[in-house]
């Protein structure tokens, strides 16, 4: 056997204090995952200072094991509460929350949690063994591919909306892409729709727009029914004992292994693959696995739309093992968690890139191992989490609203530290109240405001670099393939809605 | 027992006085000699994970133990560096902010994209200097600077380029190099790519032929063999990659890089702008902080105060003339304007409303069948004068045409909802003067009550929660939350 490998071994497994760290990582995740407004790029940017006084093992295998934790944390108050952590869960908002009204949060959670993990390991393996090919094929892609693989994620978002209602998700991302181009703009340095107030400079930033989106909407939502004597608070559903939750578990992870194998799959390697792509990679992932899930039409049985959220859990966390292709094999971050890293590694005389597989290839054993830990660890820290979370949810509904808005308000002031965001979070909370009263589907407008830049910003580049010429859009192989893909799905949009009207 | 108790009372009132006096005394000692008191906040304008972003987190870490409170990092993010300068430019000036400024000061203000220039700011220490640099793909057939100016002179096609976002501080150092050698600027193009490692990711997919960035940025694909750096901006070797030659001796005379630097609003007491210099100075000036700058690749370039403001004045000057040549005054040449694609996003977003309109009605239409549809009927009725009728018209009219909307507002109970929204807006007045803990807790207990629950559950809850949260946040997660009149 490979002799870095069993050093890497000895080094991950043997350590009690590693254990430790990794253990205390992962609550620390939890914790600040749940959090509506703290992401998990925060988490470990929060986190450096801590790094410096350990060594690179550990620093790598608490950072690995916090993100993959505060990302699966971002779920619990996506189910609980729908106010998405991060905007991979808000692909599937709007669907979880309708399943927790019907009294299945717990399985949604049990469900969320064990495809992470599952994601989570297959994406580590996936890292371990094909590692450098992905790389290379990550390597082929220009400014023109990125630009049709953004087209793909947002018409994935129309697609999954039911027939009947796609030009709402339509309408709904136009307007999330339309609320992106505020601000100054960074390709034409120029500012747009800011009416000379410096605040709106900055354009609306997408964490304070999604808290109110989702989480203040979903208040005012609660406030209109309550004088009119309705209850619609979900009731959680009872808290059975452990051994439920233990019991839900298993049947998930019995249905992602014997009855979805090949779903669980396809999901996890579209995951590395599109995370490791450099920019919005894990988001992207989330929606174009949720889509293929539900490609099948409108079923909208509850058992399939739980095995459809597993889906996209499972994408979401293997994108996060994706997105270390680049930055291990080329030095080149994947996402602003991994540029972190790198200056982690690098303050501690690492250079990631080609020649560490070389000159310190026990390092890069452990991290591989340190993903598989991670991923283990978080199963017996997130059982924990969704009980508290549970439990917490049963506050009465008075006392509960005013608590959520309090979260909302400080989470949206904590990411930037600036007013101006709650105010953002406001305005948003009121869209999304009057849009979900009028039945048009949130998530679009996130994924709008999240991809609306980067897809402006890819289409000027790739139009100054072929100097003006439209066809510079489709002269590289990859994006012919993607071009006719995004083409693809627009028809059988089309073709769908056509069905629906006719 | 008569004549005690005025004597219990003065013995009261004295020790009370005693008190106060010592507390203020104390106090105002502690004004005076141990400023700092409360956690200082750093500025960064760029996002976390950056490199300016990294060496304000380590330098917070270091600044915390040297000045012995906390010193929290936030990154006010946006607007290519706008938000973050201007922020930090117009914060209160009690020595409680300090900005992480980078060469955006510069810039920004010759673009007339901000107001805010380097004399908005009391200088405090510049900590750090890199050197632009030009980076090829190691396949390319270029070795040296000379070569690739033998290559563009000759070339008919321009070559592309890229580093950061046009107009940024890679873009004017490479128009900066032309300039010097004599090469027309449209032999090259810059596409406007937002950060160096996307940029050095498109140079591998061989989607440009030049990068311009700072070395750090490009390290570990140098070290990897994929790129060849062919000369540093700069006078003097740079150590991260002490074997490249610079421009100096590859003959050409010009220099350029990116700094960064901590700044003070403009009006903060002398005697605390000296003594964070001090402990600024010392930051920078230790081992601790040289090992990582080093390991970061990093150029610690320490000027403290006068030095600094001379260098600002200095490379204030020198952008200002590169700005303002005209092919820089010219808007940036695009491929589509600024408006194309919001303007065609609200044209289709248009017509798939109209679409969509028709749609409803037309699945509405067997619903509203029942109701008069009598034009004429309705023209006469909108013509007559009586108002009261006006307004069943337009009760009807509304009831008609947007049966959704007025379903929706006859059955929403308005009034919590402007409550809540109303005091969220109360929050975000008060919150800066106030603070925290007595804004959010005062919005808590409005909405508490809104709810009708009972003030003794209402106080309760929101004594408990709101404190807890600003330790969890402030105390715990070192996040910064408002300070006020409480000190919390």
């Amino acid at each position: 056997m490979n002799p870095a490998l069993l050093q890497a071994a000895g080094e991950v497994f043997g350590r009690v204090d590693l254990w430790l760290i990794i253990v205390a990582a992962a609550c620390y995740g939890v914790f600040v995952g749940a959090i509506p407004g703290l992401t998990a790029t925060m988490a470990v940017a929060l986190f450096v200072p801590v790094a410096y006084w350990l060594d690179p093992v550990a620093a790598i295998g608490a950072i690995v094991t916090m993100v993959a934790c505060a990302i699966f944390a971002g779920d619990i108050p996506t189910v609980l509460l729908r106010i998405p952590g991060t905007p991979a869960s808000a692909a599937y908002a709007d669907q979880a929350y309708r399943l927790t009204e019907k009294g299945l949060a717990q399985q949604v959670l049990s469900v969320s949690l064990v495809s992470s993990v599952v994601g989570g390991v297959i994406g580590a393996v996936l890292l371990m063994v094909l590692g450098s090919q992905f790389a290379a094929i990550a390597s082929w892609f220009s400014v023109t591919e990125y630009f049709w693989l953004y087209l793909i994620g947002l018409s994935c978002c129309v697609m999954v909306a039911p027939a009947g209602t796609r030009w709402k998700a339509l309408l709904s991302l136009i307007l999330g892409m339309l609320l992106s181009t505020v601000g100054l703009s960074a390709v034409h340095l120029q500012p747009r729709f800011t009416f000379h107030t410096v605040d709106l400079y900055q354009g609306i930033s997408f964490i304070p727009a999604m808290i109110g989106l989702f989480g203040l909407s979903e208040v005012f939502a609660n406030l209109a029914s309550v004088r009119r004597g309705e209850d619609s608070v979900p009731s959680a559903g009872p808290i059975g004992a452990f051994g439920a939750m233990l019991r839900f578990s298993k049947a998930a992870m019995v249905s992602r292994f014997v009855k979805r194998p090949a779903d669980t799959v396809r999901s996890s390697l579209m995951g590395v693959l599109i995370g490791m792509l450099p920019g919005a990679g894990a988001d992207i992932a989330s929606w174009v696995t949720f889509a293929a899930a539900r490609r099948g039409g409108d079923r909208d049985a509850d058992r399939e739309l739980v095995d459809a959220i597993g889906d996209a859990t499972t994408a979401n966390s293997a994108a996060l093992a994706g997105g270390w292709i680049p930055t291990l094999v080329f030095g080149i971050p994947g996402d602003s968690i991994t540029a972190i890293v790198i200056g982690v590694l690098l303050m501690k005389n690492v250079t990631p890139g080609p020649a560490i597989f070389e000159n310190q290839p026990s390092l890069v054993y452990s991290i591989y191992l340190v993903f598989l830990v991670a991923n283990l660890v978080m199963l017996p820290v997130g059982l924990l989490a969704i009980r508290l979370g549970l439990s917490l949810v049963r506050i009465p509904k008075q006392i509960l609203l005013p608590v959520i808005v309090l979260f909302c308000v400080t989470g949206a002031y904590s990411l930037n530290g600036s007013l101006f965001d709650v105010t953002v979070m406001l305005v948003m909370g009121g869209i999304g109240f009057l849009l979900n009263r009028r039945g048009f589907p949130l998530g679009p407008v996130v994924l709008g405001l999240v991809l609306g830049g980067p897809l402006e910003e890819r289409l000027i580049q790739a139009l100054t670099a072929s100097g003006g010429n439209p066809l510079g859009l489709v002269n590289r192989p990859i994006a012919v393939v993607l071009a006719i893909a995004t083409l693809l799905i627009i028809v059988r949009i089309l073709r769908g809605q056509q069905r629906a009207t006719a | 027992m008569r004549a005690s108790v005025p004597i219990s009372w003065l013995a009261a009132c004295r020790a009370t006085v005693c008190l106060a006096t010592v507390c203020l005394a104390a106090f105002g000692c502690n004004r005076r000699e141990q400023w700092p008191q409360r956690p200082v906040t750093l500025i960064c304008p760029w996002s976390a994970g950056g490199g300016t972003d990294r060496v304000s987190r380590q330098f917070a870490v270091q600044l915390e133990s040297e000045l012995g409170v906390p010193v929290n990092v936030v990154n006010a993010t946006g607007g290519g560096g706008v938000t973050g300068h201007t922020r930090g430019a117009t914060a209160t000036a009690d020595g409680y902010t300090l900005t992480m400024a980078t060469v955006e000061l510069n810039m920004l203000h010759w673009r007339s994209l901000c107001p805010i220039t380097p004399d908005s700011f009391e200088p405090l220490a510049r900590i750090n200097q890199d050197a632009a640099a030009i980076f090829v793909s190691a396949d390319s057939p270029w070795q040296s600077i000379e070569d690739l100016e033998g290559q563009l002179r000759e070339s008919p096609d321009p070559l592309r380029a890229s580093g950061t976002a046009a107009g940024g501080i890679w873009h004017l150092a490479l128009l900066g190099w032309l300039d010097r050698s004599g090469l027309p600027s449209d032999t090259v193009t810059w596409v406007s790519i937002n950060g160096a490692a996307p940029s050095l990711q498109e140079l591998m997919a061989d989607g440009l032929e030049i990068v311009c960035c700072s070395i750090p940025e490009a390290r570990a694909l140098v070290d990897a063999g994929k790129i060849r750096c062919l000369g540093v901006m700069s006078n003097q070797r740079s150590p991260a990659a002490p074997d490249v030659a610079t421009f100096a001796e590859q003959g050409i005379d010009w220099s350029i890089g990116a700094w960064r630097g901590l700044l003070f609003p403009q009006g903060v007491p002398a005697e605390h702008v000296t003594r964070m210099r001090q402990a600024i100075l010392r930051v920078a000036g230790s081992d601790e902080f040289a090992e990582f700058m080093e390991a970061s690749g990093f150029q610690v370039a320490v000027a403290d105060g006068e030095q600094f403001a001379d260098f600002l004045s200095q490379t204030d000057a020198d952008f200002g003339r590169i700005l303002n040549q005209p092919e820089m005054t010219q808007a940036p040449s695009s491929a589509i304007g600024p408006y194309f694609l919001p303007s065609i996003l609200a044209l289709f977003g248009l017509a798939i409303a109209a679409f969509g309109w028709g749609v409803s009605r037309r699945a509405r239409a067997s619903d509203l069948a029942a109701e008069p549809t009598d034009r004429v009927f309705w023209k006469s009725r909108l013509r007559s004068k009586d108002i009261e009728g006006r307004r069943a018209n337009v009760a009807t009219f509304a009831r008609r045409w947007f049966p959704d909307a007025f379903h929706a507002l006859a059955s929403v109970a308005t009034l919590p909802l402007f409550g809540f929204a109303a005091v969220i807006v109360l929050f975000i007045l008060t919150c800066e003067t106030l603070g925290y803990v007595i804004s959010a807790g005062m919005m808590t207990l409005a909405m508490l009550l809104m709810l009708r629950v009972r003030l003794p559950i209402a106080v309760t809850a929101t004594v408990v929660i709101v404190p807890s949260l600003y330790q969890g946040f402030a105390g715990v997660l070192g996040v910064p939350l408002p300070w006020g009149w409480l000190g919390w």
